[in-house]
């Protein structure tokens, strides 16, 4: 089926740019098929079996369902919240301005206590979230919860001390003292309200002033210091967990699911995972200044196949490294060489920071943990039958693996690699052997980078006049993935965009969360 | 789609707020009736009500501290005339606390007090009134066994029973016990 796939390029870009270099992928014969390729895990994503048109149609269909579903669910569990505290009598508790702030104090600290669910949900990895709106769109809602759960927290507290001192005849401040004093376990709700804000507070400072991610991490991990010390009251006071009533029902199953998810998905899953593929280093080879392929011995890697562009978070388990988490994605398929998915995996790694400094010297035999895999850049996100890559430096390598399964006929996919040089487009001759026995046109965009509009672009083509649709004439029909930093990233999307893509055709992943 | 999904759920937390309110309204008549009835049911049981209505009850609540600022207790029953062998019933003073107002009322024969009604109780929350209900009926048997308000609070329901003894010990002072 490959014989008639003659990718054709419009002359004019073979002939007269000079710096980006085309690769012209004619499948003239049926090439037999690369090791790397055959050996690619699950049938149904193998290149050969390529599912019938409009399939993605329908799995995008499918996927929005499921997206639409978990709004619902978002915005029904802060009604049912307000609702079952209704549905206790709680309004009809309203006969005196008092009474009028305590009611509202009880609705804002339930819905802030629901939103804070909520973000413990998004932040759990829970496949089904995953699947649906990926890692980095989950953790960007999380983010912007932040905010207006901490507010309703504060008015929760404010709107309480100003109604109970309201009813006892007494000033807010000296109320909260006495709440502090008198009431059981109050003292830790305060606590707790401090330990929120400064969460909120230090993770806002955090993301504006780009802390070091440990940093980060530590904070979070102050949440749930913050959500157990708001527990006691919600028993001892607070009527979340009241007996005979409507609430307790909710707020158990919400409160159990939530603890026992975050468990499950980021703890218990990955020891799982760690246990069952048994990793070790078995070499670390250079494929260019500062880069390095790590692979990796394990067995039952045949779960991990068709994983290409999602991405796994590593623990190299040495002394002074392995509190250190990694997110990389493979840079190819597992490579299978013996029973039970006995074989390698690879990732391939830049130096970006203290941290992958030191992957450059791993020894071999180092144990590796590994969660995940997670993230939407990956086949399940594909939408149309097209699919365009455009990469930038290591980001290319997810996108090399990515090329290796998700399924497309011939002449159907476009590969752009940008780098300054020929030795910054990473694992680029691989990626030129699976274009080629994949029919795939390929452009290699090297040079100074483009000032003013379409940065992303060598300076070369776009004084020549090229943009995004000279190279990919049909990318509104297209899934374009991107892989590259942020900032160009960014640019690459705003083109994208310009060109008449629609936004849930373009696939990104932000790996610097 | 975003539509879709931002309409649907707007219209699905409507239709459950809704729910909401249409059941605690019910559930609310239900439960105020209930908590009516075993009011009336002790106070039925008093028998032969006040003779006269003084208004010297108010003056006790003086003791209360905050609770004193209210002063809306009127305290029936017959004080005064004949101090020694005080009968009937007498109320409390109100006091507020942050979780609802307190008042009970305490049924006096020959100068022991035979019964102690809570007339109104902590109900602000679900919580409130599940404290109220496990704390009224001990503090209630403390109050008998001991005749006085100097009793011991109920653990996990301080404020309750500060307030329940407060109330209590106007109502002694009004029956001048």
């Amino acid at each position: 089926m490959g014989a008639k796939a003659q990718v054709g390029l419009s002359p004019i870009h073979s002939r007269d740019i000079a710096s980006p270099r085309i690769f012209r992928c004619m499948n003239t014969q049926l090439l037999p098929a690369s090791p790397a390729a055959s050996s690619s895990g699950r049938p149904e994503l193998s290149p050969g079996k390529r599912p019938p048109r409009g399939w993605f149609a329908g799995q995008y269909r499918q996927r929005m369902l499921r997206t639409d579903l978990l709004t619902v669910i978002a915005w029904a569990s802060v009604a049912a919240a307000i609702a079952l505290w209704l549905a206790d009598g709680g309004a009809t508790n309203i006969t005196s301005p008092a009474s009028l702030f305590t009611a509202a104090g009880i609705v804002a600290g339930l819905a802030g206590m629901d939103l804070v669910l909520l973000m413990l949900l998004l932040a759990a990895r829970i496949p089904f979230i995953d699947r649906t709106i990926g890692h980095d769109r989950a953790l960007e809602f999380h983010g912007k919860l932040g905010k207006p759960s901490v507010y309703l927290l504060l008015a929760h507290g404010l709107l309480l001390v100003i109604g109970y001192g309201m009813a006892e005849g007494l000033d807010p401040v000296s109320e909260a003292v006495n709440l502090w004093v008198q009431v059981p376990d109050m003292w830790l709700a305060f606590v707790s309200m401090a330990l929120f804000i400064a969460v909120v507070v230090t993770s806002l400072v955090a993301v504006r002033r780009r802390f070091p991610y440990e940093f980060w991490y530590v904070v979070h991990l102050l949440t749930y210091a913050a959500v157990a010390t708001s527990i006691p009251h919600q028993f001892s006071v607070g009527g979340l967990f009241a007996a005979g009533t409507w609430q307790r029902w909710y707020w158990l199953a919400i409160c159990i699911y939530t603890g026992s998810a975050l468990v499950y998905f980021r703890i218990l899953e990955p020891v799982l995972a760690t246990a069952r593929h048994q990793l070790t280093v078995s070499r670390v080879e250079a494929v260019a200044p500062g880069v390095v392929n790590i692979v990796m011995r394990g067995r039952k890697l045949d779960q991990l196949a068709g994983t290409g562009g999602r991405f796994f978070i590593w623990r190299f388990l040495a002394p002074g490294m392995w509190w250190h988490p990694h997110p990389f994605s493979l840079s190819a398929e597992p490579v299978f060489n013996g029973p039970d998915g006995q074989g390698t995996l690879r990732v391939t790694v830049r130096n970006l920071g203290s941290g992958s400094a030191q992957l450059l010297r791993l020894r071999k035999g180092t144990k590796v943990a590994l969660e995940g895999p997670y993230g939407l850049l990956s086949t399940a996100a594909r939408t149309k039958n097209k699919v365009v890559m455009i990469g930038a430096g290591i980001g290319i390598t997810p996108l090399r693996a990515l090329l290796e399964t998700t399924p497309f006929a011939p002449g159907e996919a476009t590969v752009l690699l940008r780098g300054r040089t020929e030795q910054e487009l990473y694992l680029g001759s691989e990626i030129l052997d699976l274009c080629q026995s994949r029919g795939v046109r390929l452009f290699h965009l090297t040079g100074p980078r483009a000032h003013g509009h379409s940065a992303w672009l060598p300076e070369d083509s776009v004084r020549n006049g090229y943009s995004l649709t000279s190279y990919v004439p049909d990318i509104r029909d297209a899934d374009v993935y991107v892989c590259g930093p942020a900032a160009w990233a960014a640019n690459v999307i705003a083109d994208a965009g310009k060109a008449g893509v629609p936004g849930e055709q373009i696939h990104h992943e932000r790996f610097d969360w | 789609m975003k539509l879709r999904g931002t309409a649907a759920a707007a219209l699905a937390s409507a239709g459950i707020l809704l729910a909401g309110w249409q059941t605690g309204t019910q559930v609310n008549g239900i439960s105020t009736v209930a908590s009516s009835t075993t009011a009336t049911g002790t106070t039925g049981a008093t028998g032969p009500g006040p003779s006269g209505t003084g208004s010297s009850g108010t003056g006790a609540s003086g003791s209360t501290g905050s609770a004193g600022a209210s002063g809306s207790s009127s305290s029936s029953g017959s004080s005064g005339s004949s101090k020694s062998s005080a009968s009937g019933t007498y109320k409390g003073s109100t006091v507020q606390t942050r979780f609802g107002p307190v008042q009970v009322q305490i049924t006096v024969a020959n100068g022991k007090i035979t019964d102690v009604t809570a007339l109104q109780l902590t109900n602000s929350d679900g919580k409130s009134m599940q404290i109220s209900n496990r704390a009224a009926p001990l503090l209630r048997s403390k109050v008998l066994a001991a005749q006085s308000a100097n009793v011991q609070t109920v653990s996990g329901a301080t404020i309750t029973s500060d307030a329940y003894l407060t109330s209590l010990q106007a109502a002694l002072d009004a029956a001048n016990l």
